[in-house]
């Protein structure tokens, strides 16, 4: 007897079935990578409020599959002859869940707020002289100089600048705003909303998509379901079970442990969505020793081998994974691999004997392994692995992200409370130009954890973002590979795929830069 | 009585007050920072001072204890650091499936050892007696998580019975309500029924051989009568006491059943807000629990005088 069958007995005290069925059909369920904590996405760099927010809001352009910016919100775009004016006209039928037009005041309110927390537009913002308001359909920015990457940075997926209406807009960037108000496909249902338990979107029926064909995140953004479910699991097995069982439609990240399981189901479909990689990433901490010493941490990048740490998060299918021995995303234009043969000696015997060239006096190494986090747990132990049979004096400290996250912070000595060497993962596009690469900077106390210092990477990175054409753009670009694997402020250990898990009945399910929902339906 | 009432609810204002100082010193020592969470790997060391700052957690510990302790006094737990809204509105949305857990698995778990217990007296030294003894020491040495896979791997894939995962509130229906509680009361209810039965065990077979127990023997009274009737209303003190006791088993447990059966309790709330350093969803939570446990054991204490008229207060 199946449960169904039990449950029928109680069907005269429940709704419907035949309505319950049917509003399935119109209810995406989706099991997201993380619990929806926070609604704003210029407070929160968190991937789950963003991929939220890509539901609330649109974008004045967005990129397409290819890479390409394309207008999204905006019919299109002006560049003045100087260079020095860009002018933005609007399309006429765009609307917010309130029900009140979208303005060129509400998109210029916006962008003001975006540009203040996102790293890339602040690159940009010194070349800035104003964006203001022309009538309700147009604005335009005034430039200082030519900045040809103002688009780059106005339809990046990383940090998107997405559009809300001037009166919420107009709150301080580092507070969080509290009404999702936005003009996207999707309006998000506040009084639904179960922190760590539900998060529930509804058509915007006053949404007119663009006419064009989906393409990443450009093209018609059509809302092809009435309503959209997120339902908060937070054990992979559980998550796992409740796929097979039909219970849910969709699953963002499955555990990749887990995969084998649901590709041997014939209900599900087990696919790449995002369109890039992940990549790990070993820190090293440049202030103290022993990694205060560049030919140390060269040392430790000659017993990398990035295929022993994919392995070790994403198994032993090499479809699953990508060795990329370079600090640019790999597939990308600026992608290069020169001056990287040192991460292609992979080799133990010549690491030992290349950290006794360089000095290592035994100094303590403290490396922090976040057990709440497997994929970089697993990189994490694989680093510790390697330091251990180089025959460093290693110190593994298990601790949870919020408390690595905390210590990975201090730029006190290990046995102040200080670090050696930490871990964490990026996205492609993050590592794709130099402009918004976290890791490749190196501009001392102000770079990101393990305060790297060079002169000549700086230099670099300025002189790119400046560079008129791809050929420049390239060249600088290995120039900055070269020097990165000199300076070695951190070991890139590859990529991983992060396929997503759903039910056959689900369609349209496209490949784009985020995960996102609009085109999919259920049949 | 009333005046023994109004002391023991007028004790736990102090006991609450050392709850909060001492949950609030312990989160301010730990490590981690919400800040830091919230601005994510791209902002800046500057960008996370300035959402410290907003947050009020650049504050002196005095400062931010002061004005935390004065919003509790006025009933405010204070406004979750990640989602904006009030304390009081999370725990209310996540207060009655913990609720509904707890009950089921107390109801279960009492059904089911007591009796148990009470067997293994009747029949001690027999085969019956061993198993149930064998099975008490297999509910402690199992954990919850395990017990709760087993049993979604049997019910839920295999069998089809019972859903995997979720909850359904109880103004849905009974049905489907308890169509969600079931697995995850057996799994949690594992622990509390290996404890219960022991301690019933254990205080039948003292009670069994108290000079009453030979009288009423005597007198020609039937097993029935002297089990249920003579020796477990004796015997009822102490296990009342550990069933008040085992509340706390129970709201650590319901944590880990909470995540398994992926139930949007107040278990998972107290794990999601200690992961990312919530600190007004912690404090709030873990006051609320300890309310909890003080009121049970004030039940428990009152109901003394139910089991054995010769207590009073």
């Amino acid at each position: 007897m199946k449960r169904r069958d039990v449950m029928l007995g109680g069907a005269a005290v429940i709704a419907a079935p035949a309505v319950a069925q049917g509003q399935a059909a119109r209810t995406l369920r989706v099991i997201p990578q993380a619990n929806l904590t926070s609604l704003d996405p210029v407070w929160t760099t968190a991937v789950v409020t963003r991929n939220n927010a890509f539901m609330i809001y649109d974008q004045i352009c967005a990129q397409d599959a290819a890479g390409e910016i394309k207008p999204q919100m905006a019919e299109g775009w002006v560049v003045a002859d100087d260079r020095l004016t860009w002018t933005f006209t609007l399309r006429p039928d765009l609307v917010f869940h309130d029900g009140t037009k979208v303005t060129s005041k509400d998109v210029v309110a916006s962008i003001k707020r975006w540009a203040r927390r996102d790293p890339f537009m602040q690159v940009l913002s010194v070349s800035v002289a104003d964006v203001e308001a022309m009538d309700d359909r147009r604005f335009r920015f005034r430039l200082h100089k030519p900045v040809p990457l103002l688009i780059q940075a106005l339809g990046q997926t990383q940090f998107p600048c997405f559009i809300m209406p001037e009166r919420i807009a107009t709150t301080d960037a580092f507070t969080q705003i509290r009404e999702a108000v936005g003009s996207g496909p999707f309006r998000f249902v506040q009084n639904e909303w179960n922190p760590g338990q539900r998060a529930v979107w509804a058509k915007h029926d006053g949404y007119v998509p663009r006419q064009e064909p989906v393409d990443g995140l450009a093209g018609g953004r059509a809302p092809r379901i009435d309503r959209i479910e997120w339902t908060i699991i937070s054990d992979p097995a559980t998550s796992a079970s409740a796929m097979t069982q039909g219970e849910q439609d969709y699953w963002e990240y499955p555990l990749h442990d887990l995969l084998p399981i649901m590709r041997r189901s014939r209900e599900l479909v087990v696919d790449q969505r995002l369109l890039e990689g992940t990549y790990g990433v070993a820190r090293f901490n440049t202030l103290h020793p022993p990694f205060n010493n560049p030919a140390i941490r060269r040392a430790v990048a000659m017993a990398v081998d990035q295929r022993d740490y994919l392995t070790a998060v994403a198994g032993t299918d090499t479809r699953g994974w990508g060795v990329c021995e370079g600090v640019f995303t790999c597939g990308t234009p600026l992608a290069n691999e020169a001056g990287s043969e040192i991460l292609k000696i992979r080799s133990i015997e010549r690491a030992r004997a290349a950290l006794r060239e360089a000095g290592y006096n035994n100094e303590k190494v403290v490396l922090i392994t976040p057990s709440d986090y497997p994929q970089i747990n697993a990189l994490s132990l694989v680093t510790a692995d390697i330091l251990q049979r180089l025959g460093m004096n290693l110190e593994v400290i298990s601790a949870d992200w919020g408390t690595l996250i905390q210590r990975r912070s201090s730029k006190e000595p290990v046995d102040r409370g200080g670090w050696s060497v930490i871990h964490t993962t990026a996205s492609g596009q993050s590592m794709s130009m130099p402009v918004f690469h976290l890791f490749l900077r190196a501009n001392g106390p102000d770079a990101w954890f393990g305060w790297p210092e060079d002169a000549e990477i700086e230099r670099l990175r300025a002189e790119w973002v400046d560079a008129g054409n791809p050929a420049e753009s390239r060249r600088i670009a290995e120039q900055l590979n070269r020097r990165a694997m000199e300076v070695m402020s951190y070991l890139p250990l590859g990529y991983y795929w992060q396929p997503s898990v759903w039910r056959r009945n689900v369609q349209g399910v496209f490949r784009a830069p985020a995960t996102v929902f609009w085109n999919i339906s259920k049949s | 009585m009333w005046s023994y009432i109004i002391r023991r609810v007028l004790a736990t204002i102090p006991v609450m007050a050392l709850v909060a100082l001492f949950v609030f010193s312990l989160l301010y020592l730990a490590p981690g920072d919400p800040a830091a969470v919230i601005a994510g790997d791209q902002a800046s060391p500057a960008d996370v001072e300035r959402i410290r700052a907003s947050l009020g957690l650049d504050r002196p510990y005095l400062v931010r204890f002061g004005a935390w302790a004065w919003d509790i006094l006025r009933g405010d737990l204070g406004t979750s650091i990640f989602t904006n809204l009030p304390v009081r509105t999370m725990i209310a949305q996540r207060i009655e499936p913990t609720l509904s857990l707890m009950l089921v698995t107390l109801i279960l778990a009492v059904s089911i050892a007591v009796p148990m217990g009470v067997i293994a007296a009747w029949k001690q030294g027999t085969w019956i007696d061993r198993a149930v003894m064998g099975f008490a020491v297999l509910g402690f040495s199992v954990p919850v998580f395990v017990v709760g896979y087993v049993l979604a791997y049997i019910f839920a894939l295999e069998l089809d019975w019972l859903p995997v995962q979720g909850y359904t509130p109880f103004a849905q229906g009974f049905f489907p309500w308890m169509e969600n509680l079931v697995l995850p009361a057996i799994a949690l209810g594992g622990v509390y029924i290996a404890l219960i039965a022991r301690i019933t065990r254990a205080t039948m077979l003292e009670v069994l051989s108290q000079d009453y127990i030979r009288t009423a023997r005597a007198k020609g009274a039937g097993q029935r009568t002297i089990l249920f009737v003579h020796a477990l209303k004796n015997a009822a003190v102490p296990i009342v006491t550990v069933i008040g006791i085992g509340v706390a088993l129970l709201i650590g447990g319901a944590v880990v059943t909470e995540s398994v059966f992926a139930i949007p309790g107040l278990g998972r709330l107290t794990v999601d807000a200690i992961l990312r350093r919530d600190y007004p969803v912690i404090q709030g939570v873990i006051l609320l629990f300890s309310f909890v446990y003080v009121l049970v054991n004030l039940v428990i204490d009152l109901s003394y005088t139910f089991f054995d008229p010769r207590i009073r207060y």
